[in-house]
């Protein structure tokens, strides 16, 4: 690993910067359509729907509240992680490469250091 | 106010002060200064954010809110808690990745314009001044509350006010960041502590949460109003449905139809474009490290929001048991309801936890202040020592000059705060608003989610974005947004008035639209591929973990390499 | 099946269980059915459209090694995966393939891969590449090629003189001199006074060496050497596994011999010898993709692999050619994040790219863009990826030529030349590995227009 880790700058080309920016840009529209609904449809659902603010869950909660009150905060974090993995994943794919690929071959008779013996 | 709480609340304060202290760098250059050397570690990282956004309205006007409006005070959580959600997808990495000191100065760099920046620095200002005024009031009223008297002169509140502004704005300009980083999560560890043992003790005595809501919703809410023959009870409207009454478990107490939906948009828009918390992105070592602190600051928002809800639900319902046994309740309730609902949490901690009690929540709330007061202040002294006075005050100004130049603009912005808190005392909190720090703390957000955010994220994930258009949508996204402000604060009718002072649902289209158009006509920077680079490539990202990876791997660390100077450079060279 | 879908259907039966605990059971009083159908339904949809996304993160590596065993038969066995003592059966059949690419050639690789001329060549370019003053490249025993000073006494197809070479072979370990008398040169008036000499390895077996030497004491980056040393030794590797392609019946090895090829080495090294001179830094970062192209293709073992692999083979493949072409060739890549974790044949998307640029824009004076669009359709569970090209096009009967077989394909394309032949070898070859992987679950599409373009479409099942 001695050369290439001090003499070599990372680099990306344009056209793959341009190209983890759109599909994270996908990601994060998605998300974000995905999260809105779920944000804007607790009110609504209290607006429309009776069930939502009159039913009674176990002691005397109803649905809507349970959910303005814990239910919306864990969809958050859920929300969250899994478009924070997502995007990570999609640029540790996307983007580099040439010292993560070396990590999903044990005993690579090919070292990516060039320190070939 | 006894000497077992003043004792307390005295060693809580010192500690923290203490801390801030002994944390304090030794070196002081103007990137030290504003930056912590961005060695801050994600969780670290996570929990200052939180100290900076978990202000006196999450604290003290969430549980307010809930405690006056039910359900309708509820979204107020929803929507402190949601608006890192878009920051997450739409914001962190990109804005971290970018590496500049500011939102203006991230815009000004980003369209390569000076106006861009200096409107931004107006914007920021206003959004800062806006934010500081409902925490020195929320200082104000916990003083009111636990001490009661004020110093030679002045009232208890304006004591509270003067008190809290003064301490944090001495401690930021003398501290440092570096010391409010971790000040920031030690403060809102202190903060969720205190939430924590309120919540257990509530829990412990036999509060049923889902039993409590039934119970109070089966009665029509009704709270306290000052009227000709004093102080009695007066069933809220029901907002949705004129002929039925305000139940606490219902949406209506508060807000009409539509105002319901442009609260929480407001907030939920507003997080993004809060200065003081977007600046802690750039102390996240990489943009991944970004991403996955806003994760750990969406977990530890939902505890906190859910606890939140909670206790302003068994305030509801525990106060107006505990008044029998309790007489000093007298005079702070009527018929069992608190007159000012932020003093929910601080009469439920005297309730559970005696004197003492009383003092870790008002510490808790006090602490609340103080970070968000020391993260606000450091927002405004970094636009304006750094992109104000640097650029075009005095260009060659030395380290110390700039430092310098920060301290005194930290003063200044504290001394309005606190001036403006005092004109604007709340001296009979209005029913038409559930809590009046939090709903303070809104137009906050809504003027940063209409004028900065749509024209932030346009920005970031946008080429076509372009200085005139920028400027041109801040403008409008921030005229929009005040004078809505102006014509809600007129009598408008019921249901519009609300909707007009959470103005984001207008505005923020209004402003993304107006960026659009604007653009659309002038051309955008040069070179926006290269800068595209630097916000979406993760070159730099690659470069900093390998370079860690190898500090961390040698025997000996390699001494050029911890400064952050190499970092940055590290920026730099990804630019060319 | 085996694609996931057991796993999709079952989270979608649980999905509605809780929908139907939550909506009839924990409530009083139970939501009307038609509302609680309604909620379930949408709740199935999300899930569907989500689920690909959902197989990402560490279990890729996983399913990776599980899928990287080449499978015989044409049709992918139903149900959970075969058992493991089926799978270690065919892992020892790759493991036998390869030993035998690597064990098989006793004679001297370099020279069939690499000739004395080719070496020369090769000694040329480096030489301002590596910034030597002398380059040279042995066997064992002798010089292949000596190019620069002191070429007087080392000639090339003499014998090795220089002890830091001899010992270069005997260590297997790269040698760096600082002077004169550690190169060891048995002729006193030699010129040359440090020098870094590398070995070339295949296998595990040193089968020659490549030196840079300087007049001066400064003797060129050991990495630098090293780095182009490791692209030489692949390239020789591939060479050998060319050879052995006789012998060994797995179709990948046609892919390879059909993609890596002397011509783009030369051409890349060509351009990489030009930037050395305006842009070293951008000489380097070439230099490393070039590696890294190398090493990805000699080193991709199954018959499936991970679209992200593919990707970073193809980014790195179209890098190297943007650096050659300039301007004239733009890039574009349209990725859904879903696809980047599904599992395409290995070696199948760089070649349709590389005809792109080699069919399709390199005739074309203003040059014009590839595109590489990668999609996942969840309701059908197929993986789409589309190259298309703005280029020359092709017309209707070379078009028919290319889907008549391989010796129509042969022949039909002889009008564009040696390269043109290569070209339909590679879509053969791609069509013959489908249909060995996935029977006749799978499309391969072409539409060209001459003067307009070429789309190459394929469509597989999703993994």
């Amino acid at each position: 690993m001695e050369h290439d880790d001090d003499g070599v700058d990372e680099h990306d080309t344009p056209a793959e910067v341009d190209a983890a920016f759109r599909t994270l840009r996908r990601v994060a529209i998605a998300h974000f359509v995905l999260f809105l609904a779920a944000v804007m449809g607790v009110p609504a659902l209290s607006l429309t729907l009776g069930w939502w603010s009159g039913g009674r869950l176990a002691g005397g909660m109803s649905p809507g509240f349970a959910m303005a009150a814990f239910g919306l905060y864990g969809f958050f974090l859920v929300i969250g992680l899994a478009a924070a993995t997502l995007s990570s994943a999609v640029e540790a794919r996307m983007l580099g490469g040439r010292n993560d690929q070396g990590t999903d071959y044990a005993g690579d008779p090919y070292p990516s250091d060039g320190e070939l013996q | 106010m006894t000497i077992t709480s003043a004792g307390t609340l005295a060693i809580l304060i010192a500690a923290v002060a203490l801390v801030t202290l002994v944390v304090r760098p030794r070196g002081v250059s103007t990137v030290d200064f504003y930056l912590a050397g961005q060695r801050v570690g994600v969780a670290t990282n996570a929990l200052a954010i939180c100290g900076d956004y978990f202000s006196a309205a999450s604290f003290l006007g969430v549980a307010a809110a809930v405690y006056v409006s039910g359900l309708d005070g509820v979204w107020y959580a929803v929507g402190f808690a949601a608006g890192f959600v878009p920051v997450l997808l739409f914001v962190a990495a990109p804005l971290r990745r970018f590496g500049e000191f500011s939102i203006p100065d991230f815009l000004g760099r980003r369209l390569a314009s000076e106006r861009v920046r200096l409107v931004a620095v107006g914007v920021v200002q206003t959004v800062i001044l806006v934010y500081l005024v409902p925490q020195a009031v929320g200082s104000g009223i916990t003083w009111q509350l636990l001490v009661g008297h004020g110093l030679p002169g002045l009232s208890a509140y304006a004591t509270g006010v003067v008190l809290s502004t003064a301490v944090v704005a001495g401690l930021v300009a003398f501290g440092g960041m570096r010391g409010t980083t971790w000040t920031q999560a030690i403060q809102f560890l202190l903060l969720l502590g205190a939430l924590v043992w309120l919540a257990v003790a509530v829990a412990g005595s036999g509060f049923h949460y889902s039993e409590a809501v039934a119970d109070l919703s089966a009665e029509p809410l009704a709270n306290p109003v000052h009227g000709d023959a004093g102080w009695h009870l007066q069933p809220e409207s029901n907002q949705l449905d004129p002929g039925a009454p305000a139940t606490f478990g219902q949406p209506g107490a508060a807000y009409g139809p539509l105002a319901q939906f442009a609260l929480i948009l407001t907030l939920v828009m507003g997080t993004a474009g809060l200065p003081h918390v977007m600046n802690r992105y750039f102390t996240s070592p990489t943009g991944t490290a970004a991403r996955m602190t806003t994760v750990w600051v969406l977990g530890l928002a939902g505890l906190f929001y859910a606890l939140a809800v909670m206790l302003g639900t068994a305030a509801r319902q525990q106060i107006a048991a505990a008044v029998e046994h309790h007489p000093w309740l007298e005079e702070l309730t009527v018929d069992g309801v608190l007159r000012v609902p932020e003093h929910a949490l601080p009469v439920l901690g005297r309730i559970y936890g005696g004197d003492s009690g009383l003092a870790v929540v008002a510490a808790g709330a006090l602490v609340a202040v103080m970070s968000t007061i020391a993260g606000l202040l450091l927002a405004a002294a970094a636009s304006w020592g750094h992109d104000v006075y640097e650029r075009h005050i005095n260009p060659r100004a030395t380290q110390s000059q700039a430092v310098w130049a920060g301290r005194a603009s930290t003063v200044v912005a504290a001394l309005a705060a606190g001036a403006l808190a005092i004109a604007m005392q709340p001296d009979d909190p209005s029913p038409a608003v559930p809590s009046i720090v939090a709903a303070m703390v809104t137009w906050a957000f809504a003027i940063a989610g209409s004028a900065l955010t749509p024209v932030f994220v346009l920005a970031i994930w946008w080429r076509g974005t372009t200085a005139a258009g920028a400027i041109a949508g801040m403008s409008v996204g921030g005229l929009v947004s005040v004078s809505m402000f102006v014509v809600g604060a007129l009598p408008v009718g019921p249901g519009l008035g609300e909707t007009l002072v959470t103005p984001t649902l207008v505005a923020a289209p209004l402003a993304a639209l107006v960026t659009w158009l604007v653009s659309r006509a002038t051309t955008p920077p040069a070179d926006v591929e290269r800068q595209w680079l630097v916000l979406h490539g993760t070159a730099a990202d690659r470069h900093a973990e390998r370079l860690a990876r190898l500090t961390i791997a040698s025997a000996e660390p390699t001494r050029r390499r911890r400064g952050r100077g190499t970092r940055r450079q590290g920026d730099r060279d990804a630019d060319r | 099946m085996r694609t996931g879908s057991a796993i999709l259907a079952g989270t979608i039966g649980v999905t509605w269980a809780v929908v139907y605990l939550v909506t009839q059971v924990f409530v009083s009083p139970p939501l009307g059915v038609g509302t609680t159908v309604a909620a379930g339904t949408v709740a199935s949809v999300l899930l569907v459209l989500g689920y690909p996304s959902a197989l990402r993160g560490p279990r890729a590596a996983r399913t990776l090694r599980r899928w990287s065993q080449p499978r015989g038969g044409s049709d992918p066995r139903p149900g959970p995966g075969p058992g493991p003592d089926e799978r270690g059966g065919e892992g020892r059949g790759v493991e036998r393939s390869r030993r035998r690419i690597v064990a098989g050639g006793r004679r001297m690789p370099l020279r069939s891969g690499l000739t004395a001329d080719a070496a020369r060549r090769t000694a040329e370019l480096l030489r301002p590449l590596l910034g030597g003053d002398a380059v040279v490249i042995t066997d064992r025993e002798r010089n292949l090629a000596f190019v620069g000073p002191g070429s007087d006494h080392h000639q090339a197809g003499g014998l090795v003189r220089a002890t830091s070479v001899r010992s270069a072979i005997a260590k297997g370990r790269t040698v760096v001199s600082r002077r004169a008398s550690s190169m060891g040169c048995d002729d006193p008036d030699c010129p040359l006074r440090s020098g870094v000499v590398v070995p070339l390895v295949v296998g595990a077996r040193v089968v020659g060496t490549i030196g840079v030497f300087r007049t001066h004491d400064r003797p060129t980056p050991r990495d630098q050497v090293e780095d182009m040393a490791s692209i030489l030794s692949l390239h020789l590797e591939l060479a050998e596994a060319d050879r052995e392609r006789k012998l060994a019946s797995d179709a990948r090895l046609d892919a390879l011999r059909a993609q890596i090829n002397p011509h783009f080495l030369f051409n890349i090294l060509n351009t990489i010898a030009s930037k050395s001179r305006t842009d070293p830094d951008e000489a380097r970062q070439l230099l490393l993709r070039l590696s890294d192209f190398f090493r990805y293709a000699v080193r991709q073992e199954g018959q499936l692999a991970e679209f992200a692999q593919e990707y970073f083979f193809v980014r790195t493949y179209l890098s190297l050619e943007q650096a050659r072409f300039g301007d004239r060739l733009r890039v574009r890549y349209d990725i859904d994040p879903q696809v980047l974790t599904a599992h395409v044949p290995v070696l199948t998307i760089q070649p349709l790219v590389e005809n792109a640029v080699k069919h399709g824009l390199a005739d074309k004076v203003e040059g014009g863009t590839v595109t590489l669009r990668a999609r996942v359709d969840p309701l059908t569970r197929t993986t789409s990826i589309r190259v298309t090209d703005d280029g020359v096009g092709m017309t209707a009967d070379v078009l028919d030529g290319l889907g008549a077989g391989a010796g129509a394909t042969r022949a039909g394309t002889g009008a564009r030349g040696e390269e043109g032949a290569r070209g339909g070898v590679g879509l053969q070859n791609i069509s013959e590995r489908l249909t060995a992987l996935f029977g006749e679950r799978f499309t391969l599409d072409i539409q060209s227009t001459a003067g307009a373009g070429t789309v190459v479409e394929v469509r597989v099942p999703l993994r």
